[in-house]
């Protein structure tokens, strides 16, 4: 069966303890906790595999002891023509570890895998469990003023209502900032807060004059807390709802995944007809997002004419959205079983003529940003990816096939419908975020050709399946999704009563964030909009700068209209007094 | 450059003129669910359906009242209430302008229901629509004209009432018996 290789090869380098199947394609090998750091090493560079997520879980009320789960999707390093895993032999492997409660303590796998690296931080956050060696070990997911005892994710910690008391804004402890040595550096901060970035996370970037030699970030200050929300009071029907909101524009993929996570974890199989109908909702969001995604490249660099345009499409895919769900986002349909929402001939009819204005404009208007010089030079050669940089953090998306990686979770992992659908994975060499906003292109059009498909091949079956399934405790599976973004994981945890034990969320950009900073060095601090634009999390704006003298070590804060009233008149410069 | 300026010639104005002309939904949009309050019944589908707790159905302090309260606010538009309802009292509309001006409480929408009592315990327990639509239900469920005298009586005792008199009656070693 799939993955007995990779559990065999496993198993002459370390010890295994026990080997459980999740699902045709998921197993998990229980290894001792010293030769975890090994086990993840050998299975993520010497068997080509990739880290698809860590999954920290408190499971004292089973078996008395915390776990670790770093799920690794094995498919190749894909470093170089050939360097892959034969298509019917990628596969899944947990490698798990338990840890006792009494010394909380696990080797680190970050130094060998660079890739760990948030999850191992998160781990503590929010479970306590110390990552022995690892080489940075800030807060990541909690704010500074957390109180330090209190790990959330615990079972016994606290309940999901409590809200630990504020401490006063100059109160707040810190975040120490990794800095780089060395004199006239400058630092420059982005964010947190800007209105038109959809999240807020803050970046502080180290320039000399005005190159950016290195860049730290500070995010999570919308941590919402829906992984314990979900596991107190939620069943599976409300589960799919809440999962739809964790991102705004890729929320269909989070709740298939999720739902599907359920789903693996029984072995449900869904009618052929709802798979069809969940892949075209997926690729219509995937037409919104990416069109979004390049509208706001162009944005940045100030290309407004083109955004414009880029958005006036945008408008076509809400329209299809909103005619095959009814809602101008795909939201609300997917239930544990099937779909609740079938579509009609004429809506099909209907979406296939939207889909022939949306294929024939874009490339109409990319035909024309591409010829607009000024747009090309803003975009390459900006806030490259380097392909090992790539191979070591795991990213997922357009952001890893910009840098010549061909990964996708449609074509690894084929789920549903995708086993039917022949498509190309779009990969473009160069790592730079015209590279990354051309797969996007790239994608569209497969997009545009996969919702076709579907609705060529579709069957007339049901859209959903009796719900008569019996969960059973203690099971737990894997779910992905190539959101727009990149693959989306899911893990669920079933657990009695019909609700869930844990469920680790895992949205793309989660992936892609530790390599941003790899993306910086070297770029203008104007260039830093765009490089976090084209990774497609959010981007801010400098609409208010500290500026740092550091050998004076005074520092000043400019408002907005500082600035904009500086750059004006020229007179009354507000670096004056610094000086 | 120019060429995006020729498209824009091309496709010219694609501005809707929104707010000052209605906009046009899909056919089968998700907008705010219209509450119709002579179809409801009470019986509270909706209320258990909601995946986001935005209908509540309960009864008043007093409990005088059984009110069906929807906060717009609350609501995701997944429309299970419109799925569950027996009556169609509640269906989703094609509304989709919920600004409220301030004032949050006018996002939320009440129905005020006649409570049925306990005709053992004198007791509120439902609506009396519930029970009235439950009768008329069974009468045209072809029973007999005895049994259906029977069902009379049965379906307004609650809920803790009839428990009781089962559990007394076993305990009392009489049978019950369905003709």
């Amino acid at each position: 069966m799939k993955c007995d290789k990779f559990i065999e090869a496993l198993g002459q380098r370390v010890k295994i303890l026990e080997v459980t199947r999740q699902y045709e394609d998921q197993v998990t090998a229980l290894v001792e906790l010293n030769d975890l750091p090994e086990a993840v090493r050998f299975l993520y560079y010497d068997m080509g595999g990739y880290l698809s997520t860590m999954i920290p879980n408190d499971e004292r009320s089973i078996n008395k002891h915390y776990a670790l789960y770093y799920a690794l999707s094995m498919e190749g390093g894909k470093m170089f023509e050939g360097d892959e895993i034969a298509q019917d032999e990628k596969c899944f492997v947990t490698v798990k570890v338990l840890i006792s409660p009494e010394s909380l303590v696990f080797p680190s796998v970050t130094p060998l895998v660079p890739a760990c690296v948030w999850y191992e931080r998160e781990a503590y956050d929010m479970f306590g469990l110390i990552a022995e060696g690892l080489p940075d070990k800030r807060r990541l997911v909690l704010s500074d003023d957390w109180p330090d005892n209190l790990f959330p994710l615990r079972k016994d910690a606290m309940d999901y209502r409590y809200r630990p008391d504020m401490k006063e804004h100059y109160m707040e402890p810190e975040y120490d900032f990794l800095r780089p040595e060395g004199s006239g550096i400058i630092d420059v901060p982005l964010g947190p807060l800007h209105i038109t970035a959809d999240e807020p996370g803050h970046f502080r970037l180290y320039c000399d004059g005005d190159t950016i030699i290195d860049a730290d970030y500070r995010l999570f200050y919308q941590h919402r807390g829906m992984e314990k929300l979900a596991e107190n009071r939620m069943n599976y029907d409300q589960m799919g709802y809440l999962a739809e909101r964790v991102c705004g524009i890729c929320g269909y993929a989070h709740a298939i995944a999720c739902i599907e996570a359920a789903e693996k974890a029984i072995n449900l199989e869904i009618p052929a007809r709802a798979q069809a109908i969940r892949i075209v909702c997926s690729e219509i969001e995937r037409l919104h997002s990416h069109l979004l995604n390049i509208g706001l490249a162009c944005e940045v660099t100030g290309n407004y004419n083109a955004f414009m345009h880029i958005f006036r499409i945008r408008e076509y895919s809400m329209k299809l959205a909103e005619l095959v769900t009814g809602g101008r986002k795909t939201y609300g349909n997917v239930v544990m079983g099937g779909l609740r929402r079938d579509m009609t001939g004429h809506e099909i009819k209907e979406s296939l003529r939207i889909l022939h204005i949306i294929e024939t404009q874009v490339e109409e208007v990319w035909d024309a940003v591409m010829d607009d010089q000024r747009q090309m030079k803003r975009w390459k050669g900006v806030g490259i990816l380097d392909k090992q940089v790539a191979r070591d953090f795991s990213p997922v998306g357009p952001n890893i096939r910009g840098s010549g990686i061909k990964r996708d979770t449609r074509y690894d992992h084929p789920y549903d419908f995708f086993k039917q659908v022949k498509f190309d994975v779009a990969v473009v060499e160069g790592g730079d975020v015209f590279a990354r906003e051309m797969v996007r292109y790239m994608e569209l059009k497969s997009s545009v050709s996969i919702i076709r498909q579907c609705f060529e091949l579709m069957p007339q079956t049901a859209i959903i399946v009796d719900p008569k399934f019996h969960v059973k405790p203690e099971n737990y599976s894997l779910a992905y999704v190539e959101a727009p973004r990149g693959e989306n994981v899911h893990w669920i945890m079933q657990g009695s009563a019909q609700k869930v034990y844990r469920w680790r969320c895992r949205a793309a950009t989660y992936n892609n964030w530790p390599s941003l900073r790899f993306q910086f060095r070297g770029n203008t601090i104007a260039d830093a909009a765009l490089i976090v634009c084209s990774l497609d999390p959010c981007y801010s704006c400098t609409e208010r700068v500290t500026v740092v003298d550091v050998r004076s070590k005074k520092s000043k804060i400019l408002t907005h209209n500082d600035l904009k009233a500086f750059s004006q008149t020229l007179k009354n410069s507000p670096m004056k007094d610094l000086k | 450059m120019m060429k995006l300026l020729d498209i824009s010639k091309k496709y010219g104005e694609i501005t809707h003129k929104y707010p000052f002309e209605p906009y046009k939904v899909a056919e089968n949009f998700r907008g705010k669910p219209a509450y119709i309050y002579d179809l409801c019944i009470g019986c509270a589908a909706c209320g258990v359906a909601c995946p986001s707790n935005a209908i509540t159905v309960q009864l008043n302090e007093n409990k005088s009242k059984l009110i069906w309260e929807f906060d717009c606010g609350r609501c995701i538009f997944c429309g299970r209430c419109d799925e569950v309802c027996p009556t169609g009292a509640i269906k989703l509309s094609e509304e989709f302008e919920l600004a409220v001006k301030f004032d949050k409480s006018a996002m939320i929408q009440r129905g005020e229901l006649e409570v049925q009592c306990c005709s053992e315990c004198g007791k509120p327990f439902s609506a009396k629509r519930l029970v009235k639509y439950s009768l008329e239900c069974l009468s045209k469920a072809n029973l007999g004209e005895k049994r259906l005298e029977e069902a009379k009586s049965y379906v307004s005792v609650c809920p803790t009432c009839k428990k009781t008199a089962t559990v007394a009656n076993f305990t009392a070693g009489k049978e019950m018996v369905i003709e």
